[in-house]
């Protein structure tokens, strides 16, 4: 009955969807995580490095997703698709790590509000100089309109899936992404004139 | 159409999900109306220059933590299970870390060794000699206890061991060669992740990366597979480069990590 949780990925044939591993997590076959991990972790990794612009609160979120996951497995119902699942959580977990961060702020001030921190010396994870000015202006965006962005542009996530996660309208999406593209552009160009220090 | 309709087509349009007609209604739009068009050409610059972001991959510890968590949680769901149906205990499983009883004594044994040990630093350098042979002892004892971990049947435990001997400062041998073991013949995956971690301590160490190339070949679980080439890439392993391309060669390897052997193969090339 528990063969090898590896033995379909050493032959290579038919690797589990996102879906039945988080089925069988939820039904008590909880090493099947392990699985979800491996492909995820670098993804979640980079969703929360994208919004925090620090490497070990990222790793510290990537492990408390999962956590999570462990202890709201039950609730896991398979009717919406796995990766939506999991950023609800992550979203959740990044909320609480702002609330942590700044808990004299209500959360829509936190939302509202643009990041004041400049890279710190070991966020610099970048060496070529436009890289570098896109994740300065992706920094300056505000929380929200960052997340829907990295969500949308690095995670592969279909805007009714955003919506699905937001639970909003695809059409407030939408217009979510063009706002936040076009903020995104215009800091963007301040920082290449220079004109914002 | 509409600006607004229009613009509401361009998130769609920047990922190509736009199909044939929509595509049209946009192209036709902008070409009548500047305002969009030079709208939708930022979009587009910005959209592309997001691009240029690199992917980081997270530390090795995320790995370590992670296993380590899931199998504590299994533990305890196994004793959770076990609950219904309690077994007579047996002497020896007194002696376990998931003991509170036993790590406690375990630990305070560890703390009145470390009290000891800074009372005689104080004692100048006749204490010094004593310090430092008691700090061997500690680190042996260290080693000890790791090596009888690794060898138990549960796969936390085996796990703790290897988080004890990740502890020791310079591991002899044996410890070492307890690691190599773990890494290529523990029946769980995630003890042979969490060994290999350890091992990232003690790269330095004569014998560690040439061991770590051979286990690539003897090498099963696919996740190992990834995490020795990791390691390996990270150490910019020379030797690891003809076990790789053997590797990619034999057709073994789920696509996943021939994806990586390969990346590897040129990170480590370059």
């Amino acid at each position: 009955m528990n063969a090898d949780p590896s033995e379909k990925e050493k032959t290579g044939r038919m690797s589990p969807t996102d879906n039945e591993l988080m089925e069988a997590v939820r039904d008590g076959r909880v090493e099947k995580l392990a699985v979800l991990f491996e492909r995820y972790q670098t993804m979640l990794y980079n969703f929360f490095l994208r919004l925090t612009g620090n490497r070990a609160a990222s790793e510290d979120l990537v492990q408390e997703v999962f956590v999570r996951v462990l202890k709201y497995r039950a609730g896991y119902l398979g009717d919406s698709r796995f990766n939506v699942w999991l950023f609800q959580i992550a979203r959740n977990a990044h909320i609480d790590h702002l609330r942590k961060q700044k808990p004299a702020l209500s959360l829509e001030e936190q939302f509202a509000e643009a990041p004041s921190h400049e890279p710190q010396p070991d966020a610099v994870y970048e060496t070529d100089r436009e890289a570098e000015l896109v994740r300065r202006a992706l920094d300056r965006l505000p929380v929200q309109k960052r997340e829907i962005l990295v969500l949308f542009r690095f995670q592969n996530l279909k805007l009714r899936e955003i919506a699905e996660l937001m639970g909003v309208q695809v059409g407030t999406v939408k217009a979510q992404v063009h706002r936040a593209l076009k903020d995104l552009s215009r800091i963007y160009l301040e920082l290449q004139g220079g004109n914002v220090s | 159409m509409t600006c607004e309709r229009t613009q509401e087509k361009f998130a769609d349009y920047l990922t190509g999900d736009l199909d044939e007609t929509g595509r049209g209604e946009v192209q036709k739009h902008i070409l009548d109306c500047t305002a969009c068009r030079e709208d939708l050409e930022d979009l587009t610059v910005v959209w592309a220059k997001l691009g240029v972001l690199p992917e980081e991959q997270p530390g090795s510890a995320v790995r370590g933590r992670f296993y380590a968590m899931l199998e504590d949680y299994k533990d305890r769901l196994e004793a959770d299970r076990k609950l219904a149906q309690p077994s007579r205990p047996r002497w020896t499983d007194w002696f376990t870390f998931r003991r509170p009883a036993f790590a406690a004594s375990f630990s305070a044994f560890l703390l009145l060794l470390g009290i000891g040990a800074g009372w005689l630093l104080t004692e100048g350098r006749q204490g010094g000699a004593r310090y430092a042979s008691l700090s061997r002892e500690v680190q042996d004892m260290r080693q000890q206890v790791a090596l009888s971990l690794l060898s138990k049947p549960s796969a936390s435990d085996r796990i703790q061991g290897v988080s004890y001997s990740a502890e020791v400062e310079n591991p002899n041998d044996t410890t070492l060669a307890a690691l190599f073991k773990a890494v290529d013949t523990d029946p769980n995956p995630n003890v042979r992740l969490a060994a290999v971690d350890a091992l990232y301590l003690f790269r330095d160490r004569p014998g560690v990366r040439e061991s770590l190339v051979k286990s690539l070949s003897v090498q099963s679980y696919p996740l190992v597979q990834v995490a020795l080439i990791d390691f390996l890439v990270e150490v910019r392993e020379a030797r690891a480069v003809d076990a790789l391309k053997k590797l990619i060669e034999a057709g073994e390897l789920t696509p996943e990590v021939k994806a990586r052997a390969e990346q590897g193969l040129k990170q480590i090339t370059v």
